[in-house]
């Protein structure tokens, strides 16, 4: 049977209280027997083999050293690109080989977006929507990955514990469905990303942890935001399988996410991708970031490292796109966009009294008392609300 | 021996002289007892385990539900888990120390009945059982999730309020977590002090979205859990700690459900209204029959049950017939779930009051280790507010 000798150790722990770890050997230790029994026993000396930690808490070899281990951010995660800055395939066995129609379905889904992002930002500086913000320099992490997943997996932005609690309910149901959980570096030093990642991992769900690290969380630099080597380096910490990828290469984004899908359905547990990428945009329309960022390094991003322009790059190599299909795909991803815009605009906003649905699937009875006070109020002091740009 | 008794004692007068009148010879005393003195010397009992404030009456064997067990409250709860798990495919219960049967005995057998891809650990930490149990829920798929006790539900109150309150609001209906059910030991216990005591009703009953639900037997505890998980809202039951073996009781063996949002007059009478949940239904309970006893009152006893949404109309009905109203709960006074209550009372049935409405609520400090006794509004303050506003 084991004799315990005692190692009275304080671990400091989150919740403030002090804990003594005990030492279990499975057989009794030398110094232990001396003290307990009379001096007759023999101390006994085990062969190095045999001497393997047993803790429950870890598998690994002891070592007699004192190193600590000292964390590499000069020489971190490597990043996975499969295109250069040109839009040049590097390695032609990464070359995903992805037919023209899907590789044009791809670039015309960012320049969409990036048509939008204009027309979207303009139209909140012009007073007719509230708050926009967009997505420049980081279209390349949105289409890439979206291009990797099935119609029917879930995806979530933000919301990182409940999308691991989808992912578990999904592999329970057999549906064959991945969750994609899409947050970015700031978000990452939430209590929710360490939550997310650790039930992901302990649970074994199908769930792709995708981290969009674009240089900042609003005015936040990285450099304020985490000291370690980003977010990719965290997830062996958790045991889950992780990678860093240039983001501003669809192809390397797709790669990942196409092979973590895979994995992630087949084996039951999660894979985090760190999709490195810059904000080229302010934070929001209520931010500006010349306050906290030089021009020159927005301009950078912009003109030497952009998504779009290094697939345009690809295209054009291979004769599948020219300036004349630009200038008309242009005009018509805008006409597209400013017709859904106005279309939008003239419908009027639904009727007020729709404030008080969907807070329960059933409306309780004080909350329709509530409602009928509304209404009453709005039929005597109706003139002083905007009634006329919403249904009745 | 005596001399050292006599300096600790002198040092303890010095001390105690500071401190108010009547708890020095008290605090001395105990001091000395608890170091050198055996009980017999001082003449001060010694106090052993604290007797329950209360005495919990079972209620009459229901008839209507087939076959019943006796059961006490955990065991009610595993029985309704047990239904639950029966009926529904999807359902999986999760938490810290589940999987084993629990810290209070809820669990146990289901894992081993159900297996460990429905009934399992999870990492300690409430934000992700919350987040994650919201992710299941957002699938369709029946969440039941364990705090191991409703002091430790803070960490989670983020997701509970933020998300899984507005889940179906902010999404017009489109996505919602209503098969989420959250459950948690609750209230006072005798010996729990700060973390092991705590009502935390109030914060929530302030969060439209969710409902809030407390029980005061094992068969308003089976019936009132079926009816949560069955509840198309994410809802929270609070279970009575102190009622968990202290309460046995005939419960029903098959599923059954006790309707959320109705309050019921377990006693009815003419002059006072008592209202209170949980435990505290046994307290005014007893002040009802002292009342009776010694001034002649006639009380109507009502247990609240559902705090969110509240049933107001029964409560009001009540007031309107005695005039009178004394709301008591564990919970601190100020911000008290009473408070809510008198506030409506007094808008709807102002008229019919004939004394102002009466809170016998804890003192508003944390909830204290050693002066719990104090600290609870037993039956004797209770009595004390009832017999004050008789003579008002």
């Amino acid at each position: 049977m084991a004799v315990a000798a005692a190692a009275a150790r304080v671990w400091g722990s989150s919740r403030g209280l002090g804990q003594a770890g005990l030492l279990l050997l499975r057989r009794p230790g030398a110094r232990g027997l001396a003290r307990s029994l009379p001096q007759r026993q023999v101390q006994q000396h085990f062969p190095s083999l045999d001497d393997k930690p047993q803790f429950p808490g870890a598998s690994a070899e002891f070592v007699d050293k004192l190193e600590f281990i000292q964390p590499n951010v000069i020489s971190g995660i490597p990043v996975y690109r499969v295109m250069d800055r040109q839009g040049q395939i590097i390695n032609p066995s990464e070359d995903p080989h992805l037919p023209q129609e899907k590789v044009l379905k791809f670039y015309k889904s960012m320049t969409l977006l990036n048509t939008m992002d204009r027309i979207l930002y303009e139209s909140q500086r012009q007073g007719r929507i509230s708050f926009y913000m967009t997505n420049y320099g980081e279209e390349g992490t949105h289409v890439g990955s979206a291009a990797a997943l099935d119609n029917t997996d879930l995806v979530f932005g933000q919301y990182r514990e409940a999308a691991v609690g989808a992912a578990y309910a999904a592999k329970r149901a057999n549906a064959n469905r991945v969750v994609i959980c899409y947050f970015g570096e700031g978000a990452a030093s939430e209590g929710d990303a360490h939550a997310g990642f650790n039930f992901a991992a302990t649970l074994e769900c199908p769930i792709i942890f995708f981290c969009r690290n674009n240089g900042y969380a609003i005015s936040t630099p990285t450099s304020e935001q985490y000291r370690g080597d980003g977010i990719a380096a965290r997830g062996p910490g958790y045991g889950i399988m992780s990678i860093r990828v240039d983001g501003n290469d669809v192809f390397a984004v797709y790669n990942a996410t196409k092979e973590a899908r895979r994995r992630a359905v087949a084996e039951n547990q999660p894979f985090l991708i760190e999709a490195m990428t810059y904000r080229i945009g302010h934070h929001s329309t209520s931010d500006d970031s010349s306050a906290y960022r030089s021009v020159d390094e927005v301009n950078y991003w912009d003109k030497q490292d952009h998504p779009i322009s290094r697939l345009r790059h690809y295209l054009q190599s291979r004769g599948w796109w020219d300036e004349e299909q630009e200038k008309a795909w242009r005009k018509q991803s805008r006409k597209k966009v400013m017709e859904a815009f106005e279309q939008a605009e003239r419908k009027p906003k639904p009727s007020p009294s729709l404030l008080f649905s969907d807070v329960y699937q059933e409306m309780p009875a004080q909350l329709r008392k509530q409602q009928e006070a509304l209404a009453r109020h709005l039929q005597t002091y109706g003139e002083h609300y905007p009634l006329d740009h919403f249904e009745k | 021996m005596a001399a050292l008794a006599a300096t600790a004692g002198g040092l303890l007068r010095l001390r105690a002289a500071g401190a108010e009148g009547q708890w020095r010879r008290l605090r001395g005393a105990g001091l000395l007892r608890g170091l050198l003195q055996p009980d017999s010397a001082t003449g001060v009992a010694a106090q052993r385990r604290h007797v329950a404030h209360f005495t919990f009456q079972p209620d009459p064997e229901p008839q209507e539900y087939g076959q019943t067990q006796k059961m006490n409250l955990f065991q009610a709860v595993t029985s309704a888990l047990d239904n639950s798990l029966a009926k529904d495919p999807t359902a999986v219960i999760f938490g810290e120390d589940v999987a084993f049967g629990g810290v209070f005995r809820c669990t146990v057998g289901l894992r081993d009945k159900y297996g460990k891809d429905r009934v399992f650990n999870t990492p300690l930490c409430e934000q992700g059982i919350v987040g994650f149990g919201i992710g299941i829920a957002v699938t369709g798929a029946t969440a039941i999730a364990e705090i191991q006790f409703a002091d430790y539900i803070f960490p989670a109150f983020d997701q509970i309020v933020n998300e899984a309150a507005k889940y179906r609001y902010r999404s017009g209906d489109l996505f919602n977590c209503g098969s989420l059910t959250i459950r948690a030991p609750w209230g006072c216990v005798g010996h729990g002090a700060l973390y092991h005591s705590q009502s935390p009703e109030a914060f929530f009953a302030h969060c439209p979205g969710i409902k809030v639900v407390v029980p005061r037997s094992p068969f308003q505890a089976k019936g009132l859990l079926l009816s949560c998980i069955e509840d198309k809202n994410p809802c929270i039951f609070f279970e009575p700690k102190i009622l968990y073996r202290a309460a046995v009781e005939q419960v029903p063996v098959e599923p059954y459900s006790i309707p959320l949002s109705q309050a019921e007059v377990i006693q009815e009478g003419s002059d006072v209204t008592l209202v209170a949940w949980g435990t505290q239904v046994h307290v005014i309970r007893e002040v009802a029959s002292m009342a009776q006893e010694k001034l002649g009152v006639s009380c109507e006893v009502i247990d609240l049950r559902t705090i969110l949404p509240w049933d107001m109309d029964t409560v009001c009905k009540s007031v309107i017939k005695t005039g009178r109203l004394l709301i008591s709960h564990e919970a601190p006074l100020t911000g008290g779930f009473a408070s809510e209550i008198s506030s409506t009372v007094q808008e709807e049935c102002f008229l019919n009051l004939e004394a102002p409405i009466s809170r016998v609520c804890g003192y508003d400090t944390p909830f204290p280790h050693i002066f719990e006794p104090f600290y609870i509004p037993d039956k004797w303050k209770c009595y004390d507010a009832l017999r004050k506003m008789i003579n008002y």
